[in-house]
């Protein structure tokens, strides 16, 4: 058979499959209905073969490219993105998580790293005011005490949405940031947490020398337990990313790097979900004239909470996996 | 040739894909600059976005007296929006947003599957890192892209670190018309080709030179043809022993119909006129 003659038969068939791509890619895959999705498939196995065969036709060049393309363009509608697998995301946030979080190293150091330079930045800002100067500087030192300087007298509905709207905006976009900054070789990780660390700690340490501080504290109790550890969790997410560039574990970097995700992806997740409810309790317990005492349960509930999840659901995690 | 350098696997921007049914077919990777443009489009999208919401948020809240509470819902949209945009549009759109919709650009696995849920928010979480450098403020600023040129400038699927990390490409979904065989049928064509030997066999190669050349002679002047058709014309019109002042191009043309179109004069699809006087137009040029 000639060329020509097999071209002609085959044109019909070919663009048939052009035309039912066209549908799919509109998002109209109603419209071709179950016996149309049965031609799609028959449609581009044949095409398949014929590009396989392209050789031995003897197809011309540019044929063989408008094959490649049509192939293409129908398999790409054939085999479609995977969307959330609610079920397996449970499973992965109740068993696996924990069990990560507890027995990561990266998430360790991150803890270490961050806890230590907090508490040192903190007594070096309590003990020195220059230290302070030099970290937050005098605007900032100004703003922080005037803001603590009257008590907590609560404030509207209104106002609390408006600034739990933006802790959410900002506090997790930064630890979004953290986690992405981890991938430069945990270095750009590393710094965002260390100049965190030392901020947060010289604030602490500069308020606990004025009189604001009781104001402070009472402002602070209630969401810290979240925040700080969603902020730890996610640099830690953002180290193992980075490390498992530099300590490939005998595989090559690139694989090294995707097993990481594979760990670090569900850590950051629970991190995103820690800022958000540490940014209802900012935006709405946080300021309002609840007494110290719910702020405090709600502090130490959280802490429950997250040591529950963390060491409880890690440790049972571990055992399972055992079996 | 143990000694000798092996050849590249990939030279150019196209990578071979193996689909379930065994076949090998060809993509394009999209480098920086075919991004750019989509990129630019989801922008503007999503600054329309942004301020249409705020906009409607404005009205809505501020005429019922809550305008804070609109502020804080739009923050949680901008939040959403900003991070989540391209990841949630890449899961729902498989493999797409609006602007990769519009300039035909498509995220896969670098095995050619598609992607999921998580790897489009991964590859969409980390472009913060590759939008690095940021002129301005990290609100409202202009990202250069300098980590994702770099790390696309490395390797041969123009991924940028978030694609590295999530394991995706870009690929450019051609959509090329299928063109049909070049019609030639102009009498001395058709009488030459069925004066070539029964049994002729073009082999392979031979059959993309031929369908090649036809394809493109159009688009070649007269003299040029007969120059480029000179070198594989001469020892094949010795070969068949037809004489040796044969127009270069009309034996050439002689092949690709014999090969390509049909072996006998009944099968012969008729062409347009003007084919026919360019193909003589052509021939008294050569002369």
């Amino acid at each position: 058979m000639k060329v020509a003659q097999l071209l002609e038969r085959r044109k019909v068939r070919w663009s048939e499959l052009e035309a039912m791509c066209r549908e799919l890619e509109n998002g109209h895959s109603r419209r071709l209905g179950a016996v149309g999705v049965l031609r799609f498939a028959s449609a581009y196995r044949s095409a398949c073969a014929d590009l396989a065969l392209a050789d031995a036709y003897q197809l011309p060049p540019h044929t063989v490219q408008y094959l490649h393309d049509l192939v293409g363009r129908a398999h790409n509608q054939l085999y479609r993105s995977r969307l959330f697998q609610w079920q397996t995301w449970a499973h992965e946030m109740f068993r696996r998580v924990p069990t990560m979080i507890l027995f990561d190293r990266a998430a360790w150091l991150a803890f270490v790293i961050f806890w230590g330079i907090f508490f040192a930045s903190m007594a070096l800002a309590y003990s020195s005011r220059e230290f302070s100067l030099e970290v937050i500087g005098e605007e900032a030192m100004e703003t922080y005490q005037r803001n603590f300087s009257q008590p907590i007298a609560g404030r509207s509905f209104e106002d609390s949405s408006m600034m739990g709207g933006f802790y959410v905006y900002n506090n997790a976009s930064i630890g979004l940031q953290c986690f992405a900054a981890g991938l430069l070789l945990g270095v750009g990780g590393l710094f965002i947490t260390v100049s965190n660390a030392l901020q947060l700690g010289a604030v602490f340490g500069f308020i606990f020398t004025t009189p604001s501080r009781g104001n402070f504290i009472e402002f602070v109790t209630a969401h810290g337990p979240f925040e700080l550890t969603a902020i730890v969790l996610s640099a830690g997410a953002g180290m193992r990313l980075g490390f498992a560039i530099v300590d490939t574990n005998g595989l090559s970097r690139m694989a090294s790097l995707r097993k990481a995700v594979d760990r670090a992806m569900p850590t950051a997740a629970a991190a995103v979900v820690l800022f958000f409810l540490a940014a209802v309790i900012e935006g709405f317990l946080s300021p309002s004239d609840a007494p110290y005492a719910v702020k405090a349960g709600v502090a130490m509930l959280s802490t429950a909470m997250l040591v529950f999840y963390i060491v409880v659901l890690g440790l049972r995690g571990r055992i399972v996996d055992a079996d | 040739m143990s000694g000798m350098p092996q050849p590249p696997r990939q030279l150019d921007s196209r990578i071979e894909i193996v689909t379930p049914e065994n076949i090998a077919f060809h993509y394009v990777v999209a480098g920086p600059f075919r991004r750019l443009p989509a990129y630019i489009i989801d922008c503007l999208i999503c600054t329309t976005v942004l301020v249409g919401s705020l906009i409607g948020i404005s009205f809505a809240f501020g005429s019922a007296g809550m305008f804070a509470i609109g502020f804080g819902i739009w923050l949680l949209i901008a939040f959403a929006v900003s991070w989540f945009y391209f990841g949630l549009f890449e899961t729902f759109w498989n493999g797409q947003t609006p602007g990769k919709r519009m300039m035909g650009l498509r995220v896969l696995s670098v095995t050619g599957q598609p992607i999921n849920a998580m790897q489009a928010i991964l590859r969409n979480i980390l472009r913060a890192v590759d939008a690095m450098p940021v002129l301005g403020s990290v609100a409202i600023g202009i990202p250069l892209y300098m980590v994702a040129l770099l790390a696309a400038a490395a390797n041969s699927r123009y991924q940028r670190l978030g694609d590295l990390a999530a394991g995706t490409m870009v690929v450019v979904e051609r959509r090329s018309k299928l063109r049909g065989l070049s019609q030639l049928s102009h009498p001395d064509v058709v009488r030459l080709a069925l004066d070539l030997p029964r049994s002729l066999a073009v082999n392979r190669g031979m059959a993309q030179a031929l369908s090649l050349y036809v394809a493109r002679r159009d688009r070649i002047a007269p003299a040029r043809r007969y120059e480029i058709a000179r070198t594989l014309s001469e020892p094949l019109a010795e070969r068949f022993g037809l004489p040796r002042d044969i127009n270069p191009d009309l034996m050439l043309c002689a092949l690709y119909y014999r090969t390509f179109i049909a072996d006998t004069a009944g099968s012969a699809v008729l062409s347009p006129e003007s084919e026919a006087a360019e193909m003589a137009a052509a021939e008294v040029s050569v002369r």
